[in-house]
């Protein structure tokens, strides 16, 4: 699991109001933007070249192929896909993540959206001593809390089960307080509204406070399922037996059995592919949520 | 620690007339709002708050799962201070932290300065410096293995600059600034992005009176632009400071600690003394120790970074 943080003094999670005009002041001449370009050129090549050295050296055959001629897109071949898929438990592992990422992402969203509307629009006692809490809780490493996590999900034998592994990661306090934030910045009369009308305080929950915060929802939504996705040392301490890894730990795994490399990188190729496609689609959620609440990648 | 205090803005109610909220909540509202509450806030005691507490008084204890527990005081953290490996681990995370929190942040800065301004092509490149953040650092791990394998790209380049070529990964020395590599690789895409939302909210103004001052491009910068950022600076230290602190999955990929631990970090002694040698108690006196070395760094960095003009 990731850890938590507050986001930067200007975060507003409610979408900034942000002049678009262009802007031009200091455009340089031909030589800054030839410059410029080439830089650019220069990071993107950079940034990219394990991306396609990791689907290039997935689709070669088994055996020897050095360097420079290995970045050739031939020879040309899916056996290590039909190995990694077939013979490991690649398909299991997939649909262990894709579990701990989905239930995550629908309890954190549940509860977090539950307690952050209490806490932005109710009163009740305790309320500031357990928001400070869960600030405060920010601030201590997630390694600490880790250890005795690990002790309590062993003492309820919950080692090697999909419970222990997703119930302890749903106490996400900076979905609550990302969740506080933007409900609070939501006008009271529309709940007021639906209280006058004699509303239940859970209809105005689902018909009013969900379709409003749809925004923060999607946001953290994404956030949520790409940590689940790409975590590896709670998965790697609970999730023991073979049948039980995620695609970290198993292609992890793998690699410490001394697997070749084209079906090690096979392997990453099926786990990329899923964070690669809801990068595309929700590629503006991810951008916007660090740029508009520093959440944390 | 960036906090927001708003709950004092509530106090606008009118003093007469048609009240809209009792003075105190009914204990029929208390009820619902805890209601709402509570599910959120079991989940927090048991498996944060609980744990949180009990990280560090286990840190004083001798628990090992299954055996008897006692409280051993000091005992953890003398032994952590006799400990030879401690000392390795704590050299290299804080050898780990100080190259790559600046590296990636240069790296974060530089790309942000380039992708500022709208062009055609601007979105895309933006699009790709934050595809390695969204990366899993285990399959990152997986393909810079090979990168760095001997007669590899990274030791190819290396050999036709004249710089030590061979196995980066292999090489006591060299094995730190590796890792180094691959972290900035997969961070400078996220403070990019902090950067540039607070860019995008310095007025054109500025810069534009600036300009008409006469001043050069860097004088701009150093002078308008940079002390602008200085608050997302300081933000983007803290958040990379942290996530550097607790690096291992790159290293339990791609070194599992070596050459002779010269990559072994502090997560990765937790992890071991933890979760191989099922020595609880000592883990989480390590786990105590990141702890508090991370407050003293955020502490140093608020103190220059973040101090008020």
């Amino acid at each position: 699991m990731t850890d938590t943080i507050t986001p930067p003094a200007t975060a507003a999670t409610a979408p900034p109001a942000r002049s678009r005009r262009p802007y031009r002041v200091g455009r340089g001449g031909r030589g800054w933007l030839v410059g410029r370009g080439a830089l650019l050129l220069i990071g993107a090549a950079v940034t990219l070249f394990p991306f396609y050295a990791m689907v290039v050296l997935s689709f070669k055959p088994t055996g020897p192929v050095t360097f420079p001629d290995s970045l050739l897109p031939w020879p040309f071949s899916t056996e290590a896909y039909d190995q990694v898929i077939g013979a490991k438990s690649m398909l299991r592992w997939m649909w262990n993540t894709l579990l701990y990422a989905v239930v995550s992402v629908v309890g954190v969203l549940l509860f977090a959206s539950m307690a952050g509307y209490a806490f932005a629009k109710k009163r009740f006692p305790g309320k500031e001593t357990m928001f400070w809490s869960f600030l405060a809780m920010l601030m201590v490493p997630y390694h600490v809390t880790m250890i005795p996590t690990f002790i309590i999900i062993s003492e309820l034998n919950g080692v090697d089960t999909y419970w222990g592994m997703i119930v302890p990661t749903l106490a996400n306090a900076q979905a609550v307080f990302l969740m506080r934030q933007f409900i609070a910045s939501l006008p009271d009369s529309l709940f007021e509204a639906a209280r006058l009308d004699g509303c239940s305080e859970w209809r105005v929950y689902v018909s009013i406070v969900l379709p409003l915060i749809k925004p923060i929802l999607a946001t953290l939504g994404v956030f949520v399922f790409l940590w689940h996705w790409n975590d590896f040392l709670w998965p790697l301490i609970v999730g023991q037996s073979i049948d039980m890894r995620t695609l970290t730990t198993g292609i992890a795994s793998l690699q410490q059995e001394n697997v070749p490399l084209n079906m090690l990188l096979a392997g990453s190729v099926v786990a990329f592919v899923p964070i690669f496609m809801a990068y595309l689609i929700g590629q503006r959620y991810f951008q916007e949520g660090v740029s508009t609440t520093g959440i944390k990648g | 620690m960036v906090a927001l205090p708003e709950s004092r803005v509530r106090g606008s109610r009118p003093a007469r007339g048609p009240v809209r909220r009792p003075r105190r909540p009914s204990a029929r509202e208390a009820g619902t709002a805890l209601l709402f509450v509570l599910p959120f806030l079991l989940l927090f005691a048991l498996f944060r708050f609980g744990p949180a507490i009990a990280g560090v008084f286990l840190g004083f204890t001798d628990y090992t799962i299954g055996g008897d527990t006692s409280w051993t005081g000091l005992e953890n953290f003398r032994r952590l201070v006799d400990d030879p490996t401690f000392w390795t681990a704590l050299r290299v995370t804080v050898v780990f932290t100080a190259l790559s929190v600046p590296l990636s942040m240069l790296a974060s800065l530089g790309m942000a300065l380039l992708t500022r301004r709208a062009f055609r092509g601007a979105k895309l490149f933006r699009s790709i410096f934050f595809l390695p953040v969204v990366t899993s650092l285990v399959l990152a791990g997986v393909v810079f293995t090979w990168v760095f394998a001997d007669g590899g790209p990274w030791s190819r380049a290396m050999g036709a600059l004249g710089l030590p070529a061979g196995n980066w990964l292999a090489d006591s020395a060299l094995v730190v600034p590796a890792l180094v590599l691959v972290s900035v690789w997969s961070r400078f895409g996220y403070g990019m992005l902090i950067l540039l939302a607070r860019m995008q909210d310095i007025p054109a103004e500025l810069e534009e009176a600036a300009l008409t001052d006469g001043a050069s491009a860097w004088q701009r910068f150093r002078y308008v632009t940079l002390p602008q950022l200085r608050p997302a600076l300081f933000f983007v230290a803290i958040i990379e400071t942290t996530v550097s602190f607790q690096v291992f999955d790159m290293i339990y990929v791609m070194t599992g600690g070596g050459p002779v631990r010269s990559s072994y970090s502090l997560v990765y002694l937790l992890y071991d003394q933890g979760f191989k040698y099922f020595d609880l108690g000592y883990a989480s006196a390590v786990g105590v120790a990141l702890f508090v070395m991370t407050i003293v760094v955020a502490l140093i960095q608020r103190l220059t970074l973040g101090r008020d003009k």
